[in-house]
């Protein structure tokens, strides 16, 4: 099996993410062994948000990390396990919740594939960037 | 009896979730459909964007004083000098506009604006050296600003881990490097902050807000500015209009770090680290509209409150002394903090307001109680651009067409309408064009 950020490059849908990733200094640590469940916007999600947003963030990477850390748990976590509990704490310390299993919803953001097991963790693909708060 | 969301949502013309039946359930429709708290009329969007640009220009000054003060004045003993930022932050580039920022979203931005600058010259009364004006009180009243981070400050737990960092070993060790740094030269105040440490600190702390609001109002500045502008060149068609435009806004700069610095013989030491990852919208402007929108604290003035009548709340939460519930006139009698802004804001209405106020009520006589009624329409909008940024980060697009999505919309506007239900809040009297 392939690691989080190789199944990632592989997917071809997550440049954006990909490169946020790299520019907040997370590469290694997603690439160590984890486990890690990553909640993995699509390129979509990060184009949809508000002209600037994703720049401000880019600009400043402690801020950056904060709100890709929102995205991963601790752990390697399934859809069938994850429906199991209202939220989830994630590495920035704020909770995810679990809205609805069908479909399967994470916060305000709909779970577009589910369970994509690698070495380290699992990626749930998500339409929406995920806000703490 | 409520109609079961399926039966609703099964037939192609009806709405697909039934009606609100929340007491601003009108409000709460037109926020469903994209609108405001403010009605969209012509007159109310001129108001609020004539009052954007007057409140711009004394935050132009108020956003560089604080961060002065922050930055610079720090724990001065006897800090005369404080409302007289330097040369370098008067011409200290705004982060967030102009050319010279990254952003590029608004215009101008280079150095303070030049109404400010004018004023600053001249006042009310003529030209004469800034000691003159600043005795006879012919100036920008920071006091205001100051109010505003003291609220934060006071009001503290509001969303955020700003606060939850102020009550750390690594902001205690930080601010102590700085305080010690300050009075190397001067052992009697050393004395002191061996004998009182917590004295010291709590001022650090109080001073941290002071950068926070700052770095707050750099940003808005330079988008209330770019509101007027495009209000004067014909670009909005309506209230949600202006209302969006600030949604956007919000987004743009949401994750502008907050942090505190300060600077001690050239030498920068980080109180608040930008690395803490600290941002625009979680740790500075959530807190600000919960501090100042809708609590601060009851002010000295023409009414009084008697707190063992139980005038006033046994918990913080509940104040609501905010301009959202401020009943202007007794208020803007009361040579208190929002009478300061209003002083302020008269100096810098666009001709098309002063116009108006003319026509109403007493005309230029009570002019600071009209524009004080616009700037509580104002910051309506300004809420419920909040309340919108809000609904979009946490929740579901307005036009989404999942009926479970709706309705926990609409449990998240009726949630913050009920911070409206209680008497003082004059969300109600905005409806009307004629309170004024």
């Amino acid at each position: 099996m392939a690691s989080i950020l190789d199944t990632a490059r592989a997917a071809g849908c997550f440049t954006t993410l990909l490169t946020a990733v790299e520019l907040a200094g997370l590469s290694a640590a997603l690439d160590s062994p984890g486990p890690f469940t990553v909640f993995a916007p699509v390129d979509e999600a990060f184009a949809a948000l508000p002209p600037g947003t994703v720049q401000t963030l880019v600009d400043n990477t402690p801020q950056l990390a904060r709100i890709l850390k929102y995205h991963v748990l601790a752990g390697a976590w399934s859809r069938d396990q994850l429906i199991d509990q209202a939220q989830w704490i994630s590495l920035e310390g704020a909770p995810v919740p679990i809205r609805r299993a069908t479909p399967f919803e994470v916060k305000n953001a709909t779970v577009v594939t589910a369970d994509l097991l690698c070495d380290n963790g699992v990626v749930h693909v998500i339409n929406r960037v995920i806000l703490p708060g | 009896m409520t109609t079961p969301i399926a039966a609703v949502a099964n037939c192609p013309s009806a709405p697909l979730i039934p009606p609100s039946q929340h007491p601003w359930a009108e409000v709460i429709h037109r926020l469903e459909a994209g609108g405001s708290m403010l009605p969209d009329t012509p007159e109310n969007l001129m108001q609020i964007i004539g009052i954007y640009k007057a409140y711009a220009v004394p935050m132009d000054f108020y956003w560089r004083d604080l961060l002065y003060i922050a930055e610079q004045v720090f724990l001065d003993p006897l800090p005369a000098f404080k409302y007289f930022p330097s040369q370098e932050y008067l011409e200290r580039p705004n982060a967030y506009a102009g050319e010279q920022s990254k952003l590029r979203l608004w215009r101008g931005g280079e150095q303070a604006h030049p109404e400010l600058l004018a004023f600053m010259a001249r006042g009310e009364t003529t030209a004469m050296p800034k000691l003159l004006h600043h005795l006879w009180h012919d100036r920008i009243n920071m006091e205001f600003a100051e109010a505003c981070a003291q609220a934060m400050l006071w009001h503290q737990a509001m969303g955020g881990r700003f606060n939850d960092y102020l009550e750390s070993e690594a902001y205690r060790a930080n601010a102590d490097r700085a305080i010690k740094a300050y009075f190397r030269r001067n052992p009697l105040m050393l004395g002191l902050y061996q004998a009182f440490p917590e004295m010291f600190l709590e001022k650090v702390k109080q001073l941290s807000y002071y950068a926070n609001l700052g770095l707050f109002w750099e940003v808005m500045a330079p988008v209330f500015f770019e509101m007027s502008d495009i209000y004067d060149e014909g670009g909005f068609q309506g209230v949600p209009d202006a209302m969006n435009f600030l949604v956007k806004g919000i987004f743009a700069v949401a994750g502008r770090p907050i942090y505190h610095h300060v600077f001690i013989d050239g030498e920068c030491i980080e109180i608040i680290p930008k690395a803490e990852g600290f941002t625009w919208l979680y740790e500075a402007a959530l807190p600000y509209v919960e501090a100042v929108f809708y609590r601060t604290s009851p002010f000295r003035g023409t009414k009084s409150y008697n707190a063992q009548a139980g005038q006033v709340p046994s918990h913080q939460a509940d104040f609501h002394y905010g301009i959202l519930y401020a009943d202007v006139y007794p208020v803007g009698s009361a040579g208190i903090p929002p009478t300061l802004l209003m002083q302020d804001m008269v100096h810098f209405l666009p001709p098309y307001l002063k116009e108006l106020y003319k026509q109403h009520r007493r005309g230029e006589q009570d002019q600071l109680i009209q524009l004080g009624i616009t700037f509580q329409r104002s910051m309506y909008n300004v809420t419920s651009a909040v309340i919108q940024a809000l609904r979009a980060a946490l929740l579901y697009p307005l036009d989404d067409t999942d009926p479970e999505h709706l309705l926990a919309n609409r449990r998240f506007f009726e949630g913050q309408m009920d911070r409206f239900l209680r008497p003082e809040a004059r969300l109600g009297a905005i409806q009307s064009q004629d309170y004024r």
